[in-house]
């Protein structure tokens, strides 16, 4: 209080507002009342288990024993001696590689399609969409029998062009590809919707001389709609990547042998992910190395997987997304002027 | 089929004026453009249709290639669903509690917070931002063992409370969505309504919350969903079956009754038809709620 006053009557001698006039803190007052339920979610479900979830992975604890044992840094270096680990990450790895880069390519795709307002495209968008707000494990559930290797409608697609189908979720080397396909099918609408929008963005006028210069579609394209969109390009990668670390309900769908949740990642373990080892960590005491200790080590390493993933690419953002040119806000302003700066000293 | 019959219905709004007249190579061109977009959705669409068509099959035309319109059309497959899993409808209620609960609670705390981030100045205000842009990137596996840890202690395993708890203190996407709504919000409501003597309180419910109903329906349908297809984190805290949500007994399916087609697909179905009904009506709104938080970036 005391060095709330003093600060006051400084900031008031030099003739700007007090930092602390009565109305300011009222507003301020009001405002903590405001967030208050937020603040305190943050603390209780947020920093307090993240903290309290580093601790559990130093210890044992199979969650039946009373309490659990510090067993100091085993369970990390576990992590590097377990050939599981290796085994999930690159399935993760390859889910990403592929999953993501199809969800990128054919949203843009659908997205190109549909955003020019003519008859019936509400419509497609629609249809397009409504994969999106069904649940991955009914999806799933659907697309494990478009997979059948003797009924199901993927596979006999496939051979009425002659050619020998692959057998899709039974084969180590297809399974997560054709997961990833599953997954690729029901974001499309979330890709194409934030497309669409950045696509509207795209002002007219520099369409119209880029195409009196004589720019074709696709020069168009790469030279003017790419740079302009590449801010939704970005924020979709970001978001898919960090998504696709968690990958779990599909995998559970589409792969589980039994009824049982931690049966899943099959065949040959090509489709089991970080999040469904964790699980099995956790919940299958066969396969338990630390129980809930380990089990909070894999989630820890996952956390610093993806702010490491995520830290690259803002790196590699600032190089390759292009954030001028959109509505004029006050981050714009200052850009245009770095950038004629920048200019002027080249 | 519920789906492309009534699609049509909801989009019509959303459709601009056709091109009417032009040169026969334009229309010629607007027809092409037409029939490949009918190939490619109906395609797209064809396993949510065929798997509705499957559920009401007779078992011998199963797997025939002409019963897209079933022929004859039965309801065995639902009849079935319900001995196998007795309590199906106890499911329902069960992800219903869930989502009703969690939905309101996330609206009303991330309104609020939403509201004083994009209006009021005060200390801590950039950090509170920064720190709501980071949790996004924190997987929700690293809270999850300890607050497995301590809702089992509370003896909260096989109940909705751990589920619903957390939500009622507001989600950070939601949070974010409210604060970039009330930025568009014109200042001089509050301006008149301060003139008049209310304080912030009373202008925030008195004013602004009947101006934010279409913020509110967006994020209210968005989490709705959201929560009703949700499958992991109810996975973890609802083992008993009488606790289980609709995913659950779903995936229960898989596995015990592998090549019970029509029973499976009659569960999918059952279970989809909310959120597919919800979608035909508010197809607009959840659209333009996904198309926003992604602007949110």
């Amino acid at each position: 209080m005391t060095a709330g006053s003093s600060r006051v009557g400084r900031t008031s001698v030099n003739g700007r507002r007090p930092r602390w006039s009565p109305l300011r803190r009222r507003e301020a007052l009001t405002a903590f009342v405001f967030v208050a339920p937020v603040v305190i979610g943050l603390v209780l479900f947020m920093a307090v288990p993240l903290v309290a979830s580093l601790g559990y992975s130093f210890t044992h604890w199979n969650l039946i024993a009373p309490a659990p044992t510090f067993v100091g840094l085993d369970n990390w270096f576990a992590l590097f001696e377990d050939p599981r680990i290796g085994v999930v990450i690159w399935n993760t790895v390859k889910f990403i590689l592929f999953g993501t880069t199809s969800f990128l390519f054919f949203s843009l795709i659908a997205a190109l399609l549909t955003f020019t307002p003519r008859r019936f495209v509400g419509l497609y968008r629609a249809a397009l969409f409504l994969p999106y707000v069904l649940s991955q494990i009914a999806v799933g559930i659907v697309w494990r029998w478009m997979f059948n290797s003797q009924t199901g409608p993927v596979t006999l697609g496939v051979e009425l062009f002659g050619i020998p189908s692959p057998d899709w979720l039974l084969d180590p080397a297809t399974a997560m590809i054709s997961i990833a396909l599953v997954t690729t099918w029901q974001g499309i609408g979330y890709g194409m919707t934030l497309y669409i929008a950045a696509l509207n963005g795209v002002p007219e006028t520099l369409m119209e001389a880029a195409r009196i210069d004589g720019a074709g579609p696709i020069r168009r394209f790469w030279s003017i709609i790419l740079p302009l969109i590449s801010p939704t390009v970005f924020f979709l990668v970001v978001t898919s990547i960090i998504g696709a670390l968690q990958l779990f309900d599909p995998v559970v769908a589409m792969t589980s042998a039994s009824s049982a949740v931690g049966a899943a990642g099959g065949p040959d373990n090509s489709t089991r992910t970080i999040v469904l080892y964790m699980y099995n960590q956790m919940f299958n005491l066969n396969e338990q190395i630390s129980g809930i200790g380990y089990a909070a080590a894999i989630a820890w390493m996952l956390a610093l997987l993806t702010f490491a993933i995520t830290a690259i690419q803002f790196l590699l953002g600032r190089r390759f997304v292009y954030y001028e040119g959109l509505a004029p806000s006050a981050r714009t302003r200052r850009r245009d002027r770095t950038s004629t700066k920048r200019k002027a000293g080249a | 089929m519920t789906a492309v019959e009534a699609a049509p219905r909801t989009a019509e709004p959303v459709l601009a004026r056709g091109e009417r007249g032009g040169s026969t190579s334009k229309r010629a061109r607007g027809a092409l453009y037409h029939a490949v977009m009918i190939v490619i959705v109906l395609s797209y669409i064809f396993p949510v249709v065929w798997a509705a068509s499957m559920s009401l099959r007779t078992n011998e035309h199963m797997f025939d290639a002409d019963q897209l319109i079933p022929n004859p059309i039965t309801f065995e497959h639902y009849t079935n669903l319900f001995t196998i899993l007795p309590d199906f409808w106890r499911y329902f209620g069960n992800t219903a509690v869930i989502v009703i609960a969690g939905t309101a609670g996330t609206l009303v705390s991330s309104a609020l917070a939403g509201y004083a981030l994009a209006r009021f100045r005060f200390p801590g205000r950039g950090i509170l931002l920064s720190v709501l842009l980071l949790t996004l990137m924190v997987p929700g596996q690293v809270t999850l063992i300890p607050q497995y840890v301590v809702f089992r202690e509370l003896g909260w395993i096989d109940t909705p409370l751990p589920i619903i708890v957390p939500l009622l203190f507001g989600t950070a996407i939601a949070t974010f969505f409210f604060r970039q709504f009330y930025l568009t919000l014109p200042r001089e409501l509050e301006d008149a309504a301060s003139v008049d003597g209310a304080g912030a309180f009373r202008t925030y419910f008195r004013v602004i919350v009947p101006l934010s109903g279409p913020a509110f329906l967006a994020v209210g349908l968005l989490t709705f969903v959201q929560l009703w297809n949700s499958f992991y984190v109810n996975s973890i805290y609802l083992s008993s079956q009488d606790s289980w949500v609709v995913t659950q007994a779903l995936q229960s399916l898989v596995g015990r009754y592998n090549s019970q087609y029509g029973e499976i697909m009659a569960g999918v179905t059952l279970v989809s038809l909310p959120v597919i009904v919800l979608y035909l009506i508010f197809q607009r709104w959840i659209i333009r709620g996904i198309a926003t938080s992604g602007l949110a970036n």
